[in-house]
């Protein structure tokens, strides 16, 4: 099956770098599914899921920001933080949804109520990946 | 009165010797901080050079529809983010960095937003507003840390209140050399090198939804990223200085003491000659 290079990079390391035949990624207009030979495509992400299919093998990660860039020699997706489904830790996880969900009871300022319903969207996404597996 | 000098000298050393222990743990201390902030910038730099690629090109693709962040408008105020150490003790380090940010910010309305305590402490003394500051997160940064200094230079320049934003930061060069640096964040410039664009038809990228609007959501990541990246080659300077400066502030205890040891000597065999003298004077005496 036709395969192409796909790089993950985070701030803190190099995530994924390998061919794969195809991964689906969360933008902020939905998922995207990007196959071989794709058009040259850039796209900022949302909070969602990353799935990679390498040797009809699936692996998830969760992705949260950043964005992606596919060009013909490689794709390139850049994450604020990425992390694989068996690396979550569901407990920190599961924490900071219920931080998260207490602040927005307050009445914080707006920048504060933004800042708390993020948190929380990546708690929950976090948790909906980790138990997906 | 010799032996009175000889204890102020002994005093003297053991002081100097007590110094040259705690510049020396400073110094190991820094030289270890130093390697992992060097690792930490490393590993990163895959990152920002890709993001900065990327950026480059969506600049050239959104150039007729220009973004807000790199539209030029008059120059009423400016904003100064400055990344300091949270330290002192770090040879030049700070003072350097002050010295060019204040001169940058020479004859402008400027603000500041600090990074580090000794930021902090030294724009709370000095006539220029600071919006913000961020002390003590240099050595744990992570790019989360990032979002509230990022959040509010935005804010404040899509509200208008600042109309260009600068940041000073010191650049690692190699253990020996850091320099201070400044640079503009906004309105960003992303110029490329006219020659640089590859010859023969372009490739049209497909931009999701619109260029502008990934260039606007594109915007504030890569300030994070640079944000990001000058703090932790901040922080890799910072420590590099701090050994350079306690290996020098080591050395010269070193020769104080040695210079202290021979006085010592000298004080003690004069003591010990005088002494002589008196014996054989006064057993003279006694024999005559």
């Amino acid at each position: 099956m036709a395969t192409f290079h796909l790089k993950v990079l985070t701030t803190e390391r190099c995530f994924f770098d390998d061919e794969v035949e195809q991964i689906v990624v969360r933008t902020t207009q939905g998922d995207a599914g990007i196959l071989p030979n794709h058009i040259p495509y850039t796209a900022a992400l949302g909070i969602g899921g990353l799935t990679i299919i390498q040797n009809g093998a699936e692996r998830v990660a969760a992705i949260a920001g950043g964005f992606v860039d596919v060009s013909k020699e490689q794709t390139v997706v850049l994450a604020r933080t990425c992390e694989w489904a068996d690396e979550i830790d569901i407990n920190r996880a599961r924490e900071a949804a219920e931080r998260a969900r207490q602040k927005l009871q307050q009445k914080a300022s707006e920048h504060e109520q933004d800042v708390a319903q993020v948190k929380l969207k990546k708690a929950v996404n976090r948790m909906r990946i980790a138990g997906e597996k | 009165m010799a032996s009175g000098n000889m204890k102020d000298i002994k005093r003297r050393i053991k002081s100097v010797q007590s110094t040259m222990q705690i510049t020396k743990a400073m110094e190991l201390v820094a030289s270890s901080k130093m390697r992992r902030a060097k690792e930490r910038a490393l590993a990163a730099r895959p990152y920002f050079n890709t993001m900065y690629e990327t950026i480059t090109r969506l600049a050239a693709a959104t150039r007729d529809g220009d973004s807000i962040y790199t539209r030029h408008r008059e120059v009423k105020n400016s904003l100064y983010l400055v990344i300091a150490g949270d330290r002192g003790l770090a040879g030049g380090y700070n003072a350097n960095l002050f010295k060019l940010a204040a001169a940058q910010m020479a004859g402008k309305n400027a603000q500041v937003i600090t990074i580090g305590k000794k930021a902090q402490e030294h724009y709370a003394k000095r006539p220029w507003p600071v919006v913000s500051d961020y002390p003590g997160i240099a050595e744990t940064m992570r790019i989360s840390d990032t979002h509230p200094i990022v959040h509010d230079l935005l804010s404040l320049f899509r509200d208008g209140k600042v109309d260009e934003v600068f940041l000073c930061y010191t650049e690692f060069i190699s253990p020996l050399q850091q320099d201070a640096k400044c640079i503009q964040l906004l309105p960003a410039s992303f110029e490329r090198a006219e020659q640089e664009k590859p010859a023969g038809p372009q490739v049209l990228t497909e931009y999701d939804p619109s260029p502008e609007a990934v260039f606007d959501a594109i915007i504030p990541e890569y300030l994070y990223g640079v944000l990001y990246g000058a703090t932790v080659e901040s922080f890799c300077s910072e420590q590099s200085a701090r050994r350079m400066a306690m290996e020098a502030a080591s050395d010269n205890a070193g020769e104080m003491i040695e210079n202290l040891n021979l006085s010592y000597n000298r004080a003690r065999q004069a003591a010990i000659t005088q002494e002589i003298t008196e014996i054989v004077a006064g057993s003279g005496e006694v024999g005559a």
